[in-house]
């Protein structure tokens, strides 16, 4: 999977999280920046993320995360 | 040793002067030595408990940690916290006494009778350091952290001693790496001077109020049955406001211990009574246990198979908006279960640390609707609705209150049943509260410059850092700084409650 596309899922990821079309997530996008996207939300997010790539984050990995380009770095590590 | 004590204020000055006379090398032996004499201090159960879970969760992390495979690692991890959470669930329920035969209490002269309360037999510091350092184990499990390799290294974060007995919680990787910059610590007269007043400041909220209030609170709620109507809201305020000023004495204490050896550590109150909602306080209140159970048990069951499914059946039955907010709910039950646990193994803690602020938190979302119309309506943003929320808040806090200080549940049932019997208010009713008038003054004077102190930290916004008063003083002449530090002093020594039969000692959280 490129980079790219791992976007475009994790972007259909968002819209569906947070219930909303209109998002769209870049290298630079932060919590700050999606409505509703608080710990709870992310825990959310996290478990979708997961289902959706197949993939098992480590505790260790969520958190710290600066934004979504540090995200994607992760998910792309785990899909090798 | 109690922190609010004269020999424990020798003991730090003792290793205050050992610690900034030797080499930098060897000061991590110092605060080992110190932190071993004064686990020792503190019982022999106290010293024997920590160590031995020093010494598992050292081996469990070690096992833990990446470079071993995966099912040794998940069986470490498992094997160490169901061990250490099951030596202090047992210690909370039985006691000490009931796990060892009494003959090994005589041959080490413990004197503890077997029908105390159960907190008189559990080691001191042991409800604080189990999770502690089972977050460690967790840590290098989850690789947040590299297992530690040298044990003295981890014995110190283990044992501590400033923050031994009472926390602030801390993680391994944080405080791992102050204890090592301990090394490079400078002793300067500015932060003799700092901590001074804190320790100062601790010992004024604990000698002066906490000890003073819970004179209040012990005759109401030692005579439930006489006092009745607003009594009964005298008492449960009486007990929030000792609670707080005891646990928070006690932390200004241990910060200000801690920062004279030049390692600081988290805040753990950020004015809690100011708070406008139940989700609020407890942000501003036990700040590091929020974390830490947040951290290490809240999160990590959200993710788990168990409570994703239960998400998955929710949405199909409510559907996805509310439908995922049931797994959190769960979550908050057992979370709201395990806090109430933790702070005695009695079902008057569960219920009234625990499970009522559940309901509280759950029932305040539930009502959110409600409640987004009402602000509007009634200008939330304007002082009196804010002034609404707090009285509010500390109002459900202090309900709780009545199981947390009551001695057993149907104690606590009696008292709020007492609030609806008739009452009188008059100088007799008071004076039977056990204060005369020159000990009520006292109190008053000094819980309005606790309020005053609370109400200057206080920023809206519980992300924001809080606006700290010593900052503020250093900024002054030199005088000032040392002359605040006097009058508390003096404040201490003239209007502490000494030789009263109290024991100062008791710092109630050091008995959780």
């Amino acid at each position: 999977m490129t980079r790219d596309e791992v976007f475009v899922k994790l972007n259909e990821i968002f819209q569906d999280v947070f219930d909303d079309e209109d998002i769209n997530v870049t290298e630079t996008t932060t919590a700050a920046d999606v409505d509703g996207w608080d710990s709870l939300e992310h825990i959310n997010l996290l478990v979708a993320i997961e289902r959706g790539f197949g993939i098992r984050f480590t505790m260790g990995e969520t958190t710290g995360l600066k934004n979504v380009g540090e995200m994607v770095d992760k998910i792309m590590a785990h899909l090798g | 040793m109690s922190l609010v004590s004269a020999a424990f204020l020798a003991f730090v000055a003792i290793t205050a002067l050992i610690y900034y006379l030797v080499p930098g090398g060897a000061r991590r032996w110092v605060l080992i030595a110190a932190s071993l004499v004064f686990c020792a201090s503190c019982g022999f159960y106290s010293l024997i408990f920590v160590l031995l879970a020093a010494v598992t969760t050292f081996i469990g992390g070690m096992l833990s940690g990446p470079s071993k495979s995966k099912g040794l690692r998940n069986a470490a991890a498992v094997i160490t916290v169901v061990l250490n959470l099951g030596i202090l669930c047992a210690v909370r329920y039985y006691g000490v006494i009931g796990l060892f035969a009494e003959n090994l209490n005589k041959i080490f002269g413990a004197t503890a009778s077997t029908n105390t309360f159960m907190y008189y037999v559990v080691p001191v510091g042991m409800a604080f350091y189990t999770l502690q350092l089972i977050g460690y184990t967790l840590d290098c499990r989850w690789e947040r952290t590299e297992p530690e390799k040298n044990f003295f290294r981890y014995l110190l974060f283990a044992t501590y001693f400033p923050y031994f007995t009472s926390g602030p919680m801390n993680s391994y990787a944080d405080l791992s790496v102050k204890l090592d910059g301990a090394k490079d610590a400078k002793f300067s007269l500015e932060r003799l001077r700092d901590s001074a007043i804190r320790i100062a400041w601790g010992f004024f909220k604990k000698l002066v109020i906490a000890d003073r209030i819970a004179v209040i609170v012990n005759s109401i709620y030692g005579n439930h049955e006489v006092y009745g109507g607003l009594y009964v809201f005298i008492g449960a305020a009486a007990f929030a406001i000792q609670l707080y000023a005891d646990f928070s004495g006690c932390m200004d204490v241990v910060l200000g211990t801690s920062h004279l050896i030049g390692i600081e550590m988290p805040e753990n109150f950020n004015s809690p009574f100011l708070a406008h909602t139940i989700r609020e306080y407890w942000q501003r209140w036990h700040i590091t246990l929020g974390g830490w159970l947040r951290d290490y048990l809240f999160y990590p069951m959200l993710r788990t198979s168990a409570f994703v499914k239960i998400g998955d059946v929710s949405k199909k039955l409510f559907g996805k908006k509310k439908g995922k907010k049931v797994p959190t709910y769960f979550g908050l039950i057992i979370l709201w279960a395990a806090v109430g646990y933790w702070h005695g193994g009695l079902m008057k803690y569960v219920i009234g640390t625990g499970l009522l602020h559940c309901f509280y938190i759950i029932l305040g979302e539930l009502v959110e609707p409600i409640s987004v119309k009402l602000r509007k309506t009634l200008h939330s943003e304007k002082m009196p609705y804010k002034i609404f929320q707090t009285a509010r808040t500390f109002f459900l806090i202090c309900l709780g209150h009545i199981f947390f200080r009551a001695n057993n549940v149907p104690d606590a049932i009696e008292m709020y049943k007492a609030i609806f019997r008739p009452f009188t208010i008059n100088g007799e009713w008071i004076a039977s509260l056990g204060l005369d008038t020159g000990n009520l003054i006292v109190l008053l004077i000094s819980f309005a410059v606790l309020v005053a102190v609370d109400i200057y930290k206080y920023r809206e916004k519980q992300e924001e850092e809080p606006r700290l008063v010593l900052q503020t003083i250093a900024s002054k002449p030199v005088v000032v700084a040392w002359a605040v530090f006097m009058l508390l002093a003096v404040a201490v020594l003239i209007f502490g409650m000494y030789g009263l039969g109290y024991d100062s000692g008791a710092f109630i959280y050091a008995r959780i």
